[in-house]
């Protein structure tokens, strides 16, 4: 029930320049602590802009089709579908600068598998990963608990596969087209590029599949008009078929918009430019972040001697007297 | 006391000092080894009275006179199902009239006096207030209840000495032992003690279970159960639930067969039938999705104000 899913209530945004106004709020609150003593003007020589974050993430959600596409065992769609919302809701609230997009990307992907049931262990899917398997394996096995906390354990996704099948059975059974498997080749390939854009956060999924369906339909010069708003809507719709339309339409050019290239020139200059202003705590290469990460180690050292210590003076207190200090004490 | 003689061997007291005299429910005493002796099989005939007895009824005798802990027994015996409390009548006299009547009927049965009438009395008592009975099974009395308060302050008079006793004794001891100066250690002490009465000061006051007026209340509180609440306004009427569902109503259960919607799911295998998935569900399902949340946002407040970037 998509309607009173989170994912409706949370989860659903009014407008692409609402999402940009969020994601800019993360940005400035992430420079606004790392970089309080400097100047207005340099600020963004150092730090990424919000455009330059947003031209990271697209290219980070590429390599996210990639990487899913690749993945052995082959992964049903619904986990790249809900990967993909992961990924899109993480970046909503927080900075690329402060959380690097590779991490979080198969952190996204590692959780989609759980939540969607499609069980892979964690040496399983670090097999998919090039380079140091055991490095990969810690940083995804930390941030899963960070993910899930910044998407305020909202983790069911509905996606737009099931209502494609829906609306399927549906022109099958009330439909005059002939065929309607033909459509199949032509939504998917829509749905793959929906994702890629900010149509999933914006639309509901059963708006994304109906866009789906009916530029399939268009590509094969196939016209499902009177289908939709005689039969599908009919008398429901009444009054409100100009908002569905509006959103078909809004849905399908974004599509169309998602297919740019990045380039390659600037992709490396946002790389160099991102490792120079992340945020060393979060960075697992940094010295502060083994130091970090050390340190809540030693915490619990510390909690662990402190209640023995705690535990020894109670001890010679009941006893009445003093006993030479045990070597975890001293 | 010392004249005690067993009625079978006629040993007294005076010839075996270890003499343990016991006592069954008929009254009559019989000594340890006769006791053995008689009931080895664990069950026989009172010597005296011939009654049948049972041999783990026998106890030792506390009373010097054996009618006595014939009377002890059968007064616990009755009081077991004779035990209403003083709350349980309207008025002293009623209660009163009980106590007699309970008296009475431990006076027969100790007394040999009309037992076959008083025996049938109990069981006639014992149906009519069966309930009752069963219910004042676990509750103290108001007596019992009184006692036990005491009992209470008395522990907590005890524990504030016993504490007061360890300072001082602390304080001797330091004194003794320490080699600190004299005065010093007074004065932690004296700090100590101050503080200790401070405390004290701070703990709440005892239960209070009197009014000023001298009605009491906590009492009644524990013996009663809290009166059940009895509902007030109007009584619940069910209403459907109903949810939104921002898009054309699906198909029903019965128009997915009827319309042939069903035709064009895969149809259930065996194993999935028998979990009960039946293809119905699947297809019942997609179509929902499918038509849920189409039409935006009807009830949401965005509705109206979706403005469309692309066109």
């Amino acid at each position: 029930m998509f309607p009173t899913s989170t994912q409706c209530k949370y989860w659903m945004f009014g407008s692409e320049e609402e999402l940009n106004k969020l994601r800019e709020r993360a940005n400035q609150k992430h420079i606004q602590i790392h970089g309080r003593q400097m100047n207005d003007s340099v600020k963004y020589e150092f730090f990424l802009t919000p455009e330059e974050e947003k031209i990271m993430v697209k290219r980070y959600e590429l390599h996210l089709r990639d990487f899913c596409k690749r993945f052995q065992p082959p992964m049903p769609r619904c986990v790249v579908g809900t990967s993909f919302h992961y990924f899109k809701r993480f970046y909503i609230h927080n900075s690329v600068m402060n959380y690097h997009p590779k991490e979080i990307m198969v952190t996204c992907i590692y959780l989609a598998c759980k939540v969607e049931e499609f069980n892979v262990s964690i040496q399983q899917f670090v097999a998919n990963i090039k380079g140091d398997r055991e490095k990969a394996t810690d940083i995804i096995l930390n941030n899963e608990l960070l993910l899930m906390e910044q998407m305020n354990f909202h983790l069911s996704i509905h996606n737009p596969f099931r209502p494609v099948e829906g609306l399927l059975i549906d022109i099958k059974t009330r439909g005059s087209l002939h065929d309607p498997e033909r459509l199949r080749p032509g939504i998917e390939h829509f749905l793959e590029r929906a994702l890629l854009t900010d149509a999933i956060l914006l639309y509901s999924p059963s708006q994304v599949a109906l866009a789906a369906v009916l530029h399939a339909a268009s590509k094969l010069q196939e016209n499902l008009d009177s289908y939709v708003t005689d039969t599908l809507f009919g008398e429901d719709g009444r009054g409100k078929l100009e908002d569905l339309i509006d959103a078909v339409r809004g849905i399908r050019s974004m599509v169309k918009m998602a297919d740019s290239t990045p380039d390659r020139n600037q992709q490396k200059m946002l790389d160099k430019k991102l490792e120079k202003c992340r945020n060393p705590e979060n960075n697992p290469d940094s010295e502060i972040y083994k130091k970090r990460m050390q340190a809540i180690l030693d915490e619990d050292d510390d909690l662990y001697n402190t209640i023995s210590a705690q535990n020894h003076s109670m001890d010679s207190s009941a006893l009445n007297m003093s006993i030479p200090a045990s070597p975890e004490v001293a | 006391m010392d004249d005690f003689t067993c009625p079978r061997c006629r040993t007294s007291k005076f010839q075996n000092p270890s003499l343990k005299m016991m006592v069954n429910v008929c009254g009559h005493g019989l000594c340890e080894s006769c006791v053995d002796l008689l009931f080895l099989k664990g069950s026989g005939a009172c010597p005296e009275c011939k009654i049948p007895l049972r041999r783990n009824n026998f106890r030792v005798q506390l009373f010097e006179d054996a009618s006595v802990e014939k009377e002890v027994d059968i007064r616990k015996r009755v009081l077991r199902d004779f035990n209403k409390k003083e709350e349980d009548f309207s008025s002293l006299e009623e209660y009163n009239d009980y106590l007699e009547e309970v008296e009475t009927i431990i006076y027969n049965l100790t007394n040999n006096i009309d037992i076959v009438n008083t025996n049938k009395k109990i069981e006639q008592y014992k149906r009519d207030n069966r309930e009752q009975i069963l219910k004042n099974k676990g509750k103290l009395g108001k007596v019992e209840y009184e006692l036990e308060e005491l009992l209470e302050i008395e522990k907590q008079i005890e524990e504030a000495r016993k504490k007061e006793i360890q300072l001082e004794e602390a304080l001797i001891d330091e004194l003794m032992f320490s080699n600190a100066d004299a005065q010093n250690i007074l004065d932690t002490f004296a700090q100590q003690a101050q503080q200790a009465k401070e405390e004290k000061a701070k703990q709440p006051p005892p239960k209070v279970t009197q009014f000023s007026t001298g009605i009491q209340f906590s009492r009644q509180n524990h013996a009663s159960f809290l009166p059940v609440p009895t509902d007030e306004g109007p009584s619940y009427s069910y209403k459907p639930v109903t949810f939104p569902t921002d898009g054309p109503r699906p198909p029903s259960d019965e128009e997915l067969i009827e319309r042939d919607f069903i035709k064009h799911v895969r149809s259930e295998s065996e194993q999935e039938r028998a979990g009960g998935f039946k293809s119905t569900i699947a297809c019942k399902r997609a179509l929902q999705d499918g038509s849920h949340g189409a039409l935006p946002f009807q009830e949401n407040t965005g509705s109206t104000l979706r403005i469309i970037y692309y066109v």
